[in-house]
Order: structure tokens, then sequence, then C-alpha cells
């Protein structure tokens, strides 16, 4: 539970595509990374596109929400867009990752982490 | 009807569910009023900021404290609560 009782505490959501591709995995891993580091909190994507309504009110009161997508499908920022909702879109692919041929590391994963920590603090 | 407040129970907490009470009563409406303070039941609601308020399972506000007349304007079925 990030921010408690109506403070003015800045809240960070994070959200990963999870897709069934290498760079799903990517994506899930790096938010869980985030999430652990105190970058932003991780929720569930999946409940936005179900258009569950505390996960999209959560979202709507955010002060950022990180959309971690693994292609430039971008499934996660869609469903934002879909819901207008503003979005901070990180795209797994854009860090030099290839869908379906790279290996998913625990370096890789902490060193795409640390980049988007770094810009999210930024 | 049924009304959440979902929150720890801080005076923020209790601030919203006196203006749910208030609200419901002022409309003379029947409505069962449920404090939700379990982190775990809020979170399962996808409730990441809080106080929150749900009418019939349906989360309409998070991280507020909503006035008597913002909640009232809930419970009678307004989509957005008047600022």
């Amino acid at each position: 539970m990030p921010c408690n009782c109506g403070g003015t505490c800045e809240t960070n959501l994070v959200y990963a595509c999870s897709g069934a591709a290498n760079t799903g995995l990517l994506a899930d891993q790096v938010m869980r990374t985030l999430n652990r580091e105190g970058v932003a909190d991780s929720t569930c994507l999946a409940s936005m596109g179900a258009d569950l309504s505390g996960f999209l009110e959560s979202a709507r009161n955010a002060t950022r929400n990180i959309v971690l997508d693994g292609c430039k499908v971008s499934c996660g920022k869609r469903i934002f867009e879909k819901n207008g909702i503003p979005c901070t879109q990180f795209v797994m692919t854009d860090f030099g990752v290839e869908k379906g041929k790279t290996k998913i590391t625990g370096d890789l994963v902490e060193s795409i982490a640390a980049n988007i920590g770094e810009k999210v603090k930024a | 009807m049924k009304v959440q407040i979902l929150g720890s129970g801080c005076p923020k907490c209790k601030l919203l569910e006196q203006h749910a009470r208030e609200a419901v009563a002022e409309l003379g409406i029947q409505a069962d009023i449920e404090k939700v303070t379990d982190i775990d039941a809020i979170m399962e609601m996808g409730v990441m900021m809080t106080p929150a308020l749900a009418i019939d399972g349906d989360v309409k506000s998070v991280g507020r404290v909503l006035t008597k007349e913002q909640v009232a304007s809930y419970l009678q079925g307004g989509k957005f609560h008047a600022l």
C-alpha cells in the first residue's frame, strides 16, 4: 500500500505486459525489480484491461503510471489510452532486446531496471 | 445498496465514513455502510491509495476524502463527483 489516507505523498505505479514472449518475461521481472527497489509499486495490468474499477481509479489518481511493454505492439500503453489515463511507457525491445531471441538473465533485468529507475527519478 | 469505506482507520478514513453516513441519511436511502480495514482486502479491490469509497463493489474514488455532497453525487448514480 504505497499511500495511506489522502496524504500528499508521491504514488508511482508500475505495470508490466507480462506477455508470452521473452520480452514479456523481461517486462515482468523489471517490474518486480522496480517494486523491490522502491521506485514504484507494482500493480496489475490485466485488471486494468478487465476494467476493474479499483485499479482504474488508482491509476487515475497516481502521480505517475509506468507501463513496461515487451514489444512495440504496446498492449499496455493501449490499455491506458483506451481509458484516457496518462502513462510513461518503456518498451523492452528499445533496450537492445530481440523478441523471441534474447535470453533473459538477471544481469539484463537489473541493468534495464536501473536504467528505467534513473529516468523515473529524473 | 452497499457502501464500503476502504482504509486503515486513520482520521481521514473516519472522516470519509462520516461524510458517507451523512450523505446516506440526507438522501434517506437504505444502505449498509461497511468499513474495510484489511490491507489485503483493500488491495484485492485494486485500491492503491486510501481512503477509498466503493458502492455495490464498484470503486468510485481512491486517495481522497470526498465531501458529503460528493458522496451523495455517487450515491445518486453520478459518474463523476462534483468538484
